[in-house]
C-alpha cells in the first residue's frame, strides 16, 4: 500500500511540473493557435531571473517570484508585439519564428552570463521533508503542487469570469466579429501571450532549485509540455490538467518497471498514435464557433 | 508549366522556366566539381565536403516541405539512419583488436556481447549495406507517412509527430548501448571501397564522390519536381482539399514526397559517415534536425538549389567562426536574428530574394520570350556561381 502511494505521489509530481510547464503554453497556443517553441527560453529565463535575484540582490526565491512572472511576462509581450503578430497569418511559420527567437534567447544568456550550471537555493522553510499517510513527502513539492493548483484555478477565474477573460473568448471564436463589437482584439493578444510568457517564467523559478539551471534547460520543457496540451486538446484548460496527471503517472510507473529512456519513448510513441487517432485531444470542450 | 494553382499569372517567371533551372543547377554543380581543381588541401577538401553533404539533406527537406508542404521536423531520423548503415558497414571491415580476422566490433566486446547480433550480420555485405542505407530510412517513411497521411493528419500535428518519432528512435539508439555505441556512436572505421577505389576521406576522392552523389540527387529531385506528380507535390501543399476534389489520392502523394525525401536523406547520411568516419547519435539528435529546417528556410525552402546553398552556406560559416567559441555564440545569435528575419519578410528565403530581382531587371517589358531568357540566364548563372563559391 505504501509503495503504491509512493508511486503515486512521485507520478503526481512528474505531473505538477508538466502542468506548470505546460499550463502557459497551453493558453497561448489554445487561445492564438502559435506553437511557441520559445516557450521552453521563457522558462530557462524564468530560472536565471531567479538565479540573478539570489546571488545579486539577495533576494529569497518566494518574494522574487513576483518579480520573475512581470520580467518574463513583459519579455513575452514585447517578442508578441514585435514578431508574433505578423504571422497570425501563417501558422506554421510561428514555429520557426518562434524558435529562432529561441535561439536568441538562449545564447544571449550565454553570453551574458555564460553556459555553466547555476544552481539557486531552496527556500529554508520549505527544505525539508515531512510524512503523509507513511510515506515520506519533500515539503517543496508539496509546495508545487499547491502553487500549480492555486495558478491553475486563477487561469481558469480569469478565463471564465472576468470581462478580459470573455473577451479572450470572444476572439478566439471570431477575431473579426469580436472586433465589431469594439473589442481591441491586438490588445487582447498582447496580454495573453504576456500572461503565458509570465506563468513560463515561473515554472522556471519553482523548478530551479531541484533541477540545475543552465541555458539549454527549457528545450527538454518544452517537449514534453507541447505533448501535454496536444493530448490534452487545444483550448480545454481541464485536458490540459488530465493529460498532465495521465502523462505523469504514467512515466513514473513505466520508469519504475524499465527505466527512464523506456519510459519515455513509450510516453511519445503513445502520444504519435493518440495525435492520429484523435488529433483533436482527449479532451475538448465544444464550443459553438 | 504554371507551378501555383493559386497563380493568377500565366507568364511562367525567368527563373522557375525548366532549361533555365537546368543551366543555373548545372552551373553550380560545375563550380562545385572545380573547387579541387584549385584548391589542393585535403582537410579543406573534406571540410567542404561535409557541407556539401549538410546542403544535400536540407535540399531532401526541400522536396517534402517546400514542394509538398509536409513539415517533417524529423528529417534528422532519415539522415541517421542512413549514416549508422554506413558506419555498422565499415566497421565490420576493420579487424577488431581484441578478437582479431572476423571477431566483434569493439564496443561489443566491452559490452559484453558473445556474439554479432543478427542484423549486423548482413552489412558484411557492402550492397547490402548501400540498400540498406537507402531502404531502411523509406521503409520507415512509408510506414510512418502511411499511419499519418492516409488519417488526414495535417500541419502542426505532422510537424510533432515527425519530432516525435525522431527522439524515439534517438532514445533507443543511446539506451541500446551493447548494439549501437550508445552515446559514442560507432568510431574506428575502415575505408569505403567500392570497385577497387578507396575513398579516405581527407582525399579529392571522397570530394568528387559526394560532388557525383549531390548532382544526381539534385536533378532526379528536380525531376521528380518537373513530373506530374512533382506538380500534384505542389497543388497539394498549396490546396490540399480542392487536389482531393479532383480525385487524386492526396495521402499517395504525401507519401510518395516524404519517401522520396528520406532516401535522398539517407545517401547523405551514409556520405556523412564517410566524410566524418564515424557515426553519432547526434546524426539524429534535435538539435541537427532543427538546423535542417533553418538552412532550408534561410536559402529558399521552394527551391531545391536555393536550400541547398542556404545549407553551404550557413554550415560553412559556421564552420569558419567555430575557430573561437565566443565566435561562435555571437555567430548563434546572430544566426537566431536571421532566422527570425527571413522568416518575417522572405518566406521564400534567398532563393526567393534572388528570383524577385531577377524578375524585376529581365521580366518587364519582354515582347519575345526566347529572346529575354537568355540574358536573364546569363546573368543568374554567374551570380549563384559565386554565390557557391564563396560558401565553399
Amino acid at each position: 500500500m505504501e509503495f503504491v502511494l509512493q508511486q503515486f505521489f512521485t507520478g503526481l509530481s512528474i505531473a505538477s511540473i508538466l502542468l506548470l510547464v505546460a499550463l502557459g503554453l497551453s493558453i497561448i497556443y489554445g487561445a492564438m493557435g502559435v506553437i511557441n517553441l520559445a516557450h521552453g527560453e521563457f522558462v530557462m529565463l524564468g530560472a536565471y531571473t531567479a538565479w540573478a535575484l539570489q546571488k545579486f540582490v539577495g533576494l529569497n526565491l518566494l518574494p522574487s517570484l513576483v518579480v520573475i512572472f512581470f520580467v518574463v511576462a513583459i519579455l513575452g509581450w514585447i517578442m508578441e508585439r514585435g514578431v508574433i503578430r505578423f504571422l497570425y497569418e501563417r501558422p506554421l511559420d510561428t514555429i520557426l519564428a518562434t524558435w529562432g527567437l529561441g535561439v536568441i534567447m538562449q545564447q544571449a544568456v550565454r553570453l551574458a552570463v555564460g553556459g555553466e550550471l547555476r544552481y539557486v537555493e531552496m527556500p529554508s522553510v520549505l527544505s525539508h521533508s515531512t510524512s503523509f499517510l507513511g510515506v515520506e513527502l519533500s515539503v517543496y513539492r508539496i509546495f508545487i503542487f499547491a502553487v500549480v493548483t492555486a495558478l491553475f484555478a486563477l487561469t481558469w477565474y480569469l478565463m471564465q469570469r472576468t470581462s478580459i477573460g470573455m473577451k479572450l473568448r470572444a476572439v478566439i471564436q471570431n477575431r473579426d466579429m469580436a472586433a465589431c463589437f469594439g473589442i481591441n482584439a491586438d490588445r487582447i493578444y498582447g496580454l495573453t501571450f504576456a500572461y503565458g510568457a509570465g506563468l513560463a517564467g515561473l515554472a522556471g523559478a519553482l523548478v530551479s532549485p531541484l533541477k540545475s539551471v543552465s541555458p539549454e534547460m527549457g528545450t527538454t520543457y518544452v517537449v514534453d509540455a507541447f505533448m501535454v496540451v496536444v493530448l490534452g486538446g487545444v483550448e480545454s484548460l481541464l485536458g490540459t490538467v488530465a493529460s498532465a496527471v495521465l502523462l505523469g503517472e504514467l512515466t513514473g510507473a513505466i520508469a519504475y518497471v524499465q527505466n527512464d529512456t523506456v519510459a519515455k519513448s513509450l510516453a511519445l510513441l503513445a502520444i504519435v498514435v493518440l495525435i492520429r487517432f484523435r488529433p483533436q485531444g482527449l479532451f475538448v470542450s465544444k464550443v459553438r464557433a | 508549366m504554371v507551378a501555383r494553382i493559386d497563380s493568377t499569372s500565366d507568364r511562367v517567371p525567368v527563373l522557375r522556366r525548366t532549361w533555365v533551372q537546368i543551366s543555373i543547377y548545372g552551373a553550380v554543380c560545375l563550380a562545385i566539381f572545380l573547387v579541387p581543381v584549385v584548391l589542393d588541401n585535403d582537410f579543406l577538401l573534406n571540410k567542404y565536403a561535409r557541407y556539401l553533404v549538410l546542403g544535400i539533406l536540407a535540399m531532401a527537406l526541400s522536396l517534402s516541405w517546400g514542394y509538398c508542404g509536409i513539415l517533417n521536423l524529423g528529417q534528422a531520423l532519415s539522415f541517421g539512419l542512413g549514416s549508422y548503415c554506413m558506419a555498422m558497414a565499415l566497421k565490420l571491415r576493420t579487424v577488431p583488436v581484441h578478437t582479431g580476422e572476423g571477431g566483434l566490433p569493439d564496443f561489443m566486446v566491452w559490452n559484453n556481447v558473445q556474439e554479432l547480433p543478427w542484423f549486423w550480420a548482413p552489412f558484411y555485405s557492402m550492397p547490402f549495406a548501400l540498400f540498406a542505407g537507402i531502404a531502411v530510412p523509406v521503409l520507415l517513411a512509408v510506414l510512418l507517412g502511411w499511419f499519418v497521411f492516409r488519417a488526414r493528419i495535417t500541419g502542426v500535428y505532422v510537424a510533432i509527430i515527425s519530432l516525435a518519432a525522431l527522439v524515439v528512435v534517438n532514445l533507443l539508439i543511446i539506451d541500446q548501448q551493447r548494439y549501437t555505441g550508445g552515446f559514442n556512436g560507432i568510431t574506428d572505421l575502415a575505408q569505403l571501397e567500392i570497385l577497387g577505389m578507396e575513398f579516405d576521406a581527407y582525399s579529392s576522392a571522397s570530394y568528387y564522390l559526394v560532388a557525383t552523389v549531390l548532382t544526381v540527387c539534385l536533378f532526379a529531385a528536380l525531376a521528380i519536381t518537373k513530373s506530374k506528380t512533382g506538380l500534384i507535390m505542389q497543388a497539394i501543399r498549396d490546396h490540399e482539399d480542392r487536389v482531393r476534389y479532383f480525385g487524386y489520392d492526396v495521402a499517395h502523394f504525401k507519401i510518395f514526397a516524404f519517401a522520396a525525401s528520406a532516401a535522398i536523406a539517407g545517401i547523405a547520411g551514409m556520405l556523412y559517415t564517410i566524410v566524418m568516419e564515424f557515426a553519432s547519435p547526434t546524426f539524429l539528435g534535435v538539435p541537427l534536425s532543427l538546423s535542417v529546417v533553418i538552412w532550408c528556410a534561410v536559402g529558399g525552402r521552394q527551391s531545391l538549389l536555393g536550400a541547398m546553398l542556404g545549407a553551404i552556406l550557413v554550415t560553412g560559416m559556421q564552420g569558419a567562426l567555430s575557430e573561437s567559441e565566443t565566435f561562435l555564440d555571437t555567430w548563434m545569435l546572430v544566426m537566431g536574428g536571421v532566422f527570425v528575419a527571413v522568416v518575417l519578410f522572405l518566406p521564400k528565403g534567398l532563393a526567393g530574394l534572388v528570383e524577385t530581382i531577377v524578375e524585376h531587371l529581365f521580366g518587364q517589358g519582354r515582347a519575345a520570350r526566347a529572346a529575354t531568357g537568355k540574358p536573364a540566364a546569363g546573368k543568374d548563372v554567374s551570380g549563384t556561381g559565386k554565390k557557391a563559391e564563396e560558401a565553399a
